[in-house]
């Protein structure tokens, strides 16, 4: 029951990063390869609120989540403002990432907290357990589906279809990718606050490319512009691997050669502009009702 | 001031190699509108295979380096035919490009990992006396790695600007289509292409392999040199050179005056701050994204 419990919470954590990185790169187009750094960012800030300000950790989520969201105008403004290249865009955040990755390989403490450099934050105490991982992420998935069915939601959309025609339309660029960043770096560093809660330990080595190039798979393979596509994806990618722990090393070739394959044969994705919803209930009610009583009309 | 010179030339031949890369990226941008992400990936293959050329088979330097250079231009063209041909023929989207090149980077660099293992190897050449001009100690690798890469640059100059297939190259950045109307043959042009790719990602991938070391993950610096064509201005060969010249110095002085771990940190405040006040580079035109 404990190996099961701990894949649940692995995978739930790993959904509510992919929720970030789809609202911002599966709605408004932008690429990212260092949600790990936003992850890393909001997994201290939290881990060292409860630990060494005794916060309350659900509180220390929320502020491990905006300060890593705020983060992220630091390379949002100048990588937006500049119009920077989607695909430059992509290298900042990996730059940024790695540089948020090597500040912690290097700081041994800040100020009387010791961050313990390379070797780790040591006893964070442990909150996640598998009913918060499940609140988390129903509020997550919640947030993220208002977010992306609101008008802010729909400006995303636009400027991902079409940059140009969205501003035509008055959408303002900056602001609605900056939207987009701060909410999906929220939700990363939700993420990574879990994560420390759970493990009871953080260490620079967890926030790799290759967690940042995870959250971009399930998005990728899930489907872009749908929450629910990367949803199941997200659950897939972590648990799958669990199970077969022989495919471990060859998991990011085969995750290569889908990417390819994916792109050729299925490029929207497994469930692409599929969008989460509870239609298919209220249409099977319709249905029964109808069968069972000709009761009005 | 000896150890200033010396900083200094190191800088120029570590720019060398990121200015290799940055024109790789560049050709492919130009032309297909999308950053070639496998890049990196190659470049740690070409790496890879002089390594294995000169530790196993024992070749000489030139020869493995003559290897590596073929063998990463059949990775190349290869990737090219199997993961972007296909999209390029129903005009796909570039973001799918790009994510097919994020496929490809993927699975190479992971196959290298999963053969070599992930630690670092020290490129198996035998360290030669550095050369004095006066007190100034010069490093014979970095005077070669910077005399190639300075002369392959030239090269590829040469080619894109006095040849009829440089001319093609050229007409296809600006328009592949008209190009094609105009009878350039577009597939000729990409495998052209990509084989500029390999050569240029093999040689700035033995030279880097030589300066610090060989592992599977070694193709992160091509931020670096991304980093530095932003910083020079993108859209421009010379502002690419530029910029990784720039770079390069920047990077060996934080390393031999401040501290070698912060090095990377620096070159990324350093893209940050060119971006808040020079946002089209140092160089660079007032281009937007082409649309």
């Amino acid at each position: 029951m404990g190996y099961i419990n701990a894949i649940l919470i692995l995978c739930g954590i790993n959904i509510i990063a992919a929720l970030g990185v789809s609202i911002l790169t599966g709605y408004t187009g932008l690429f990212s390869i260092g949600h790990a750094g936003f992850m890393a960012l909001g997994g201290y800030v939290s881990a060292i609120l409860v630990k060494e300000f005794g916060v309350h950790f659900v509180i220390a989520l929320l502020a491990g989540g905006a300060f890593a969201g705020i983060c992220s105008f630091i390379i949002g403004y100048p990588a937006f403002r500049s119009r920077l290249r989607g695909d430059y865009f992509a290298i900042a955040t990996l730059g940024f990432s790695e540089a948020i990755r090597l500040i912690l390989n290097n700081t041994r403490e800040i100020g009387p907290i010791k961050t313990g450099a390379a070797f780790g934050y040591m006893n964070i105490p442990s909150h996640t357990t598998v009913l918060v991982v499940v609140v988390a992420v129903l509020l997550a998935l919640y947030f993220a589906h208002m977010f992306v069915t609101s008008q802010y939601g729909k400006n995303c959309i636009a400027v991902g279809q079409d940059e140009v025609a969205a501003q035509m339309m008055g959408v303002d660029l900056l602001k609605t990718k900056l939207m987009a960043l701060f909410i999906s770096a929220f939700y990363a560093g939700v993420a990574g606050g879990l994560l420390g809660f759970y493990f009871a330990y953080l260490s620079p080595s967890f926030f790799t490319i290759t967690k940042s190039s995870d959250l971009l798979a399930a998005v990728v393979f899930g489907g872009i512009q749908s929450l629910i596509g990367p949803f199941i994806t997200a659950f897939v990618l972590i648990a799958v691997p669990e199970f077969l722990r022989a495919l471990a090393e060859w998991r990011l070739i085969i995750y290569g050669f889908l990417f390819v394959v994916v792109m050729i044969y299925r490029p929207q994705g497994l469930l692409g502009y599929v969008e989460m919803n509870l239609n298919f209930v209220r249409a099977g009610w319709d249905k029964l009702r109808r069968k069972t009583g000709p009761a009005e009309g | 001031m000896e150890l200033f010179i010396q900083q200094l030339v190191s800088g120029i031949s570590i720019g060398a190699i990121y200015a290799l890369l940055a024109v790789g990226y560049a050709l492919v941008y130009s032309v297909y509108n999308f950053t070639n992400w496998a890049f990196d990936a190659f470049m740690a293959f070409g790496a890879f295979m002089a390594f294995v050329a000169i530790s196993s088979l024992a070749m000489p330097f030139w020869l493995a380096m003559i290897l590596s250079i073929i063998l990463t231009i059949i990775l190349s063209v290869g990737s090219e035919s199997l993961a972007y041909r296909p999209l390029r023929a129903r005009k796909a989207p570039r973001l799918f490009m790009m994510i097919s090149a994020m496929g490809v980077n993927l699975a190479v660099v992971n196959i290298i990992n999963l053969i070599f293992g992930g630690t670092f190897r020290k490129f198996p050449v035998e360290s030669v006396q550095p050369i004095f001009v006066g007190n100034v100690s010069i490093g014979r690798m970095d005077l070669i790695a910077g005399l190639i890469s300075f002369g392959v640059l030239a090269l590829l100059w040469l080619f894109l600007y006095r040849t009829r297939w440089g001319l093609g190259i050229r007409a296809s950045a600006i328009d592949i289509q008209t190009a094609a109307l105009m009878g350039i043959n577009n597939n000729a042009v990409a495998i052209i292409i990509f084989v500029i790719t390999g050569v240029l990602s093999s040689i700035a991938g033995v030279f880097y392999g030589i300066k610090y070391a060989v592992f599977p993950m070694m193709g992160i610096v091509t931020i670096k040199a991304m980093i530095a064509s932003i910083v020079g201005g993108l859209g421009s060969l010379p502002a690419a050179i530029v910029g990784s010249m720039l770079l390069g110095v920047l990077e060996t002085l934080v390393s031999g005056y401040i501290s070698s771990s912060y090095r990377d940190l620096f070159s990324f405040l350093f893209l940050i701050i060119i971006l808040l006040f020079f946002p089209n580079g140092l160089m660079g035109k007032n281009v937007d994204e082409k649309l």
